[in-house]
């Protein structure tokens, strides 16, 4: 069996958003995609229903954003979008994006550092984002490898956050702005993850702010969901017969996880 | 085998504090008088001994370690365990960062977690200064090098509770390895 990420992505012709900043994000660039996304079939293979059915239309590209064929990247193609014509915003660059850099990068260093950028993300109820999902963040958008992101890594970032907030108040029914245990689970299961509702729970449990009721807010959604993408991907490189059973040793098991966690 | 007596904690190897010295320390650190050390105070107060802003990651491992009720912070009795606890792994360091330059190396960090009871491969240490080198130089420094004692011990404890037989091989299927990582996250 074997998987074709651009299946995920029944738009057709539209790359994934993962190809927005040259692909170099790999996983992480592309949110909605199921991490089994191109394999055909609802019910195929350990996992579950590994395609994406009727998602791809809606994710392919976030609500608001540019439309297809926008994200094809820098290299020279014009930003397709209703600002086109807005100042002096580089190609390929998200207008609102670029708003929020100018006015978030206070010292004009051209790049947003940790604090910065917890000063751009917030959650529905206006806290701002926690360190870790800031710093997961900044670790897949920094291309450089210093610890901050410029305009073309912020504006990359925004497209991906975008795409998961839209994803996050779909499944917040009640709109409180946390999900719960068992819309994380539903969205899971939208995504293609066939895991138990026990699953979603324990992972609300374990991020539930104390004398808050039960539920996760965006910030701790989109560390989750990516780190499902990111750590199944790990598992199914493992899984070569698919079997849903790895046999891993110790030092594998330490690789995978530190490599690609955090 | 690989992990015959991973490394649990740090010794101890100092006495405790007197409570009117960690008391003068405590009220300095916390900042706006709330009697909880924050993450954000707790990282202003210490230093990596790099003149760059202690670990972010770090400090919130520290502090959820000793937080008992899950309050985003510690209070003063329980300042007493992370100050014990961020001494300890000071002491650590220092015999490892030979030359005082605040960071070890990656013959250095390899001497360390094999005293610690780890047995790995080089290729797995070149793996572990890639990660935790924040400040890519190759080394890795103080706030940096707890982290990654934290995640290998807590990566550890849970591989080992699914080797039973300890022969440094686990059999687990999609949910179990997710739940796996997931509670060390």
């Amino acid at each position: 069996m074997s998987f074709n990420y651009g299946q995920g992505y029944p738009g057709g012709g539209n790359p994934p958003p993962s190809a927005q900043y040259g692909g170099n994000y790999g996983a992480y660039g592309a949110p909605p995609s199921a991490p089994y996304s191109g394999a055909p079939g609802p019910t195929g293979g350990p996992y579950g229903a590994y395609g994406v059915p009727g998602q791809g239309g809606q994710y392919g590209h976030g609500p608001g954003g540019p439309p297809g064929g926008s994200y094809g990247g820098y290299g020279g193609q014009a930003y397709g979008g209703p600002h086109a014509s807005a100042g002096n915003i580089p190609p390929g660059v998200n207008p609102e994006a670029y708003q929020w850099f100018q006015s978030v990068d206070t010292d004009r260093s051209g790049f947003i550092n940790l604090k910065e950028l917890k000063q751009a993300l917030v959650n529905s109820n206006w806290s701002a984002f926690n360190d870790e999902t800031c710093l997961m963040m900044i670790n897949i958008f920094d291309k450089t490898r210093s610890g901050r992101i410029d305009l073309f890594g912020f504006s990359a970032l925004w497209d991906f956050m975008q795409r998961w907030r839209a994803i996050f108040q779909q499944h917040d029914r009640d709109r409180s702005g946390c999900i719960s245990g068992m819309e994380l689970q539903q969205a899971l299961a939208q995504m293609g993850y066939n895991l138990s509702p026990q699953f979603s729970e324990t992972v609300v449990q374990r991020f539930t702010v104390r004398g808050m009721r039960p539920g996760i807010q965006l910030d701790r959604f989109i560390q989750v969901c990516t780190q499902l993408q990111s750590m199944t991907q790990v598992f199914r490189e493992r899984d070569t017969a698919m079997t849903g059973n790895i046999r891993i040793s110790y030092e594998d098991f330490l690789s995978g996880a530190i490599t690609r966690l955090m | 085998m690989a992990y015959h007596s991973p490394y649990r904690a740090p010794p101890h190897m100092n006495a405790p504090p007197d409570q009117g010295f960690l008391w003068n320390i405590f009220q300095r650190v916390d900042k706006d008088r709330s009697g909880v050390i924050s993450d954000s105070e707790l990282q202003q107060a210490l230093s990596n001994g790099t003149w760059t802003p202690f670990n972010p990651v770090t400090v919130r491992s520290i502090i959820s370690m000793f937080d008992r009720e899950n309050k985003g912070g510690v209070n003063f009795n329980e300042f007493a365990g992370v100050w014990k606890y961020i001494t300890d792994w000071q002491n650590i360091f220092r015999t490892y960062d030979r030359d005082n330059s605040g960071f070890i190396d990656k013959n250095e960090l390899k001497q360390a977690l094999t005293g610690f009871g780890y047995r790995l491969s080089d290729q797995f240490y070149g793996t572990l200064i890639d990660k935790f080198d924040r400040q890519r130089k190759g080394q890795v420094a103080f706030d940096d090098f707890i982290q990654c004692c934290i995640v290998l011990q807590r990566l550890t404890d849970v591989f080992r509770r699914y080797d039973t037989d300890q022969d440094g091989w686990i059999q687990v299927s999609y949910e179990q390895y997710l739940s796996m990582v997931f509670n060390i996250v």
